[in-house]
């Protein structure tokens, strides 16, 4: 048996979980079982993701130093404003959704895209989904009630955490996924025409 | 990152897998550490992966046996014995007590550290009995080791069956639910799912739809037809003839799964107006991809290179690279060419939407009397250009990304007839788009 071939699983072995099993957080896991406990200096456990607080890098640089899993880190960082690396800037792609949680219908937390851009313009595949607590609780708790007053909000609010995941969007990464439980369009048609099949060709 | 040291899990217990961790093997784990280990006896240190009689559990029997922890689940794994056939052949009885399980398309070849390590067969569960099934959503993908792999494979401690202490007959199996429709959001399997925001979520949901309703319409037909032709009950006759199973017929599906990959619930592009579809699949996110090309899709089926290739071209075929080729291909069955002997396949190149047409030496002996004879094709850079352009280059899609148009050995009468009685009844489409004289 070739043990090596697994030894790139190495959060696998760190966790004492046999081969196949992953970091594959739900949204809301990562925000109950992450950002709420971070956010409310809970441990969390287990303790895999890292904390980056605010240092710029960029997403190129984050190997060995966020949690990889396939072709996604993740790292805790802090709600800021302008969020500048190195060589370039994560810039708000317009667009959030609410994490709810599925057992109470709450709302949980909220997550942000950005898209990278190199230099002032230079747009990448580079994505960044940043999760954060709702505007208005800081914790677990309260009402969903939302308020926008954020806007006068400037600079960095330390106190705010936030999860970010982070990945190349660049389609090449068909292996990785390969495994996953869809089925492709041609498997698709092939399931269709089974039932042609029935009628057409003698079993 | 220090770690607590009690996280290990009690599968099919009160199991205690971590927040955020799944088991969501790749197929290469599956096979080379859990089907191996299984196969030589070997103790696998948790019990992740149950055996399962699939003659006895429904698939949502299974959906419960097979639990692991208690973090919500997509899929399903377990340990299957094919130990029961049908007593008048070779065929696995899949059958349970409400349905059966049915092979469909054809095994998929799984690769590990660039070898063959196994194969994927796909299976859809029916209710009812064989021939009036009721077809359910649920899938299941049954993995089997490469057979000449498998007696490598163990170190011989125990000699149970008497054949190199391991066991035959093992497989490991998924099984899941197709979905119509994208996932959700929070979907923790890859990022292919979080990256589309929601209205793209909307619009996929709309463009799959169409998918589905429209495979009536034409290229999706011709490719399962083609297609079929390779993928008659599949174990007997790709353990007869591994190589030409894998090097031909299957390339045109991979191709295509190839091109779906990049939204696989798109439309595939019909045959006769690629570009009045191209507005549909357009499912990423704005602007985070450019093309150069007036189409969306960077994918391409003519990057296979070395067309002369001996065991690339081997099995009575040669490769067809765009859909205009591919039009032609059956429209002159259509019209009755396909007695003519000679072969020549068209290669397009469009790098710079340029064509080039290459001719295969039909001396090769590509087209023996065992062999479904393709008729002849020419490739007119005029009348491809502006459709294989819109499969434009994609330089890190190698191999996979071609068409072939080939039946290999276990084409038959039966497949060729097929094959004929389709083109003639799509014979209006077919004839609108290959207006050059063959």
């Amino acid at each position: 048996m070739g043990d090596s071939d697994h030894d790139h699983h190495h959060r696998n072995n760190v966790n004492n979980l046999p081969p196949g099993f992953r970091f594959y957080p739900t949204d809301e896991e990562l925000v109950v079982h992450f950002l709420h406990r971070k956010a409310s200096l809970l441990p969390c456990h287990p303790d895999v993701i890292p904390d980056l607080d605010l240092f710029p890098f960029d997403p190129w640089d984050l190997h060995g130093k966020a949690l990889a899993e396939g072709n996604q880190w993740y790292y805790y960082s802090r709600r800021t404003q302008n969020r500048v690396t190195n060589n370039g800037y994560w810039k708000p792609m317009g667009y959030e959704e609410a994490i709810v949680k599925s057992s109470s219908n709450k709302n949980v937390g909220v997550k942000k895209y950005f898209v990278f851009y190199m230099g002032e313009a230079i747009k990448t595949n580079w994505i960044m989904q940043e999760y954060r607590l709702p505007d208005s609780a800081s914790s677990s708790s309260s009402s969903s009630s939302r308020s926008s007053k954020r806007k006068s909000q400037s600079k960095t609010d330390f106190s705010k955490w936030v999860i970010c995941r982070v990945y190349e969007h660049d389609g090449d990464d068909d292996n990785d996924n390969d495994g996953g439980t869809e089925l492709s369009c041609l498997d698709e048609v092939f399931l269709s025409l089974d039932d042609l099949d029935e009628i057409s060709l003698p079993n | 990152m220090s770690m607590q040291k009690n996280m290990s899990i009690c599968v099919n217990g009160q199991s205690q897998v971590p927040p955020g961790f799944r088991f969501h093997p790749t197929e290469e784990e599956l096979l080379q550490y859990y089907l191996r280990k299984k196969v030589c006896y070997e103790k696998i240190d948790l019990d992740v992966i149950r055996d399962v009689d699939l003659n006895k559990l429904e698939p949502w029997d299974i959906q419960e046996k097979c639990k692991i922890g208690s973090t919500p689940q997509n899929d399903w794994y377990f340990f299957s014995h094919k130990d029961k056939k049908y007593p008048t052949g070779t065929r696995t009885n899949r059958a349970t007590a409400a349905g059966f399980w049915k092979a469909t398309g054809r095994d998929k070849v799984i690769y590990g550290n660039g070898k063959r390590i196994g194969m994927r067969k796909t299976l859809v569960f029916y209710k009812g009995r064989a021939p009036h099934g009721q077809k359910s959503d649920w899938i299941m993908h049954e993995y089997r080791l490469e057979d000449n792999l498998t007696s490598e494979t163990c170190i011989v401690t125990t000699n149970v069956m008497g054949d190199g202490g391991q066991e035959e007959g093992w497989v490991v199996c998924r099984i899941f639910k197709k979905k119509n429709h994208l996932k959700t959001l929070e979907s923790p399997l890859g990022s292919g799912e979080t990256r589309r925001t929601s209205q793209h979520q909307h619009r996929n949901d709309v463009v799959f739809d169409s998918c589905e309703e429209e495979e009536e319409g034409g290229l999706e037909q011709i490719l399962e037809q083609m297609g079929r032709s390779c993928c008659k009950e599949e174990e007997e006759e790709q353990q007869n003839d591994p190589n030409g199973y894998n090097k031909n017929g299957i390339r045109m599906g991979r191709a295509i799964e190839e091109y779906q990959h990049e939204d696989r619930f798109s439309k595939l592009p019909r045959l006769e107006s690629p570009k009045s579809n191209t507005n549909e699949y357009h499912p990423m996110m704005e602007g985070s991809y450019s093309y150069p090309y007036p189409y969306p899709y960077p994918y391409s089926f003519h990057h296979h290179q070395h067309q002369h290739h001996d065991d690339e071209m081997e099995g009575g075929g040669g490769m067809i690279t765009n859909w205009a080729a591919l039009d032609r291909l059956v429209a002159s069955q259509l019209n009755g060419q396909s007695e003519d002997s000679s072969f020549n396949a068209a290669y397009t190149s469009n790098n710079n939407n340029t064509t080039t047409t290459t001719t295969v030496d039909p001396t090769m002996g590509y087209c023996s009397s065992d062999h479904l004879q393709l008729p002849t094709l020419r490739s007119s850079s005029a009348s491809s250009s502006s459709i294989s352009s819109s499969f434009s280059t994609a330089p890190n899609n190698n191999n996979n990304n071609y068409i072939t148009a080939t039946h290999d050995n276990y084409s038959n009468t039966t497949t060729q007839i097929d094959l004929w009685n389709f083109a003639r009844s799509t014979s209006s489409l077919l004839l609108s788009t290959s207006s050059q004289p063959l």
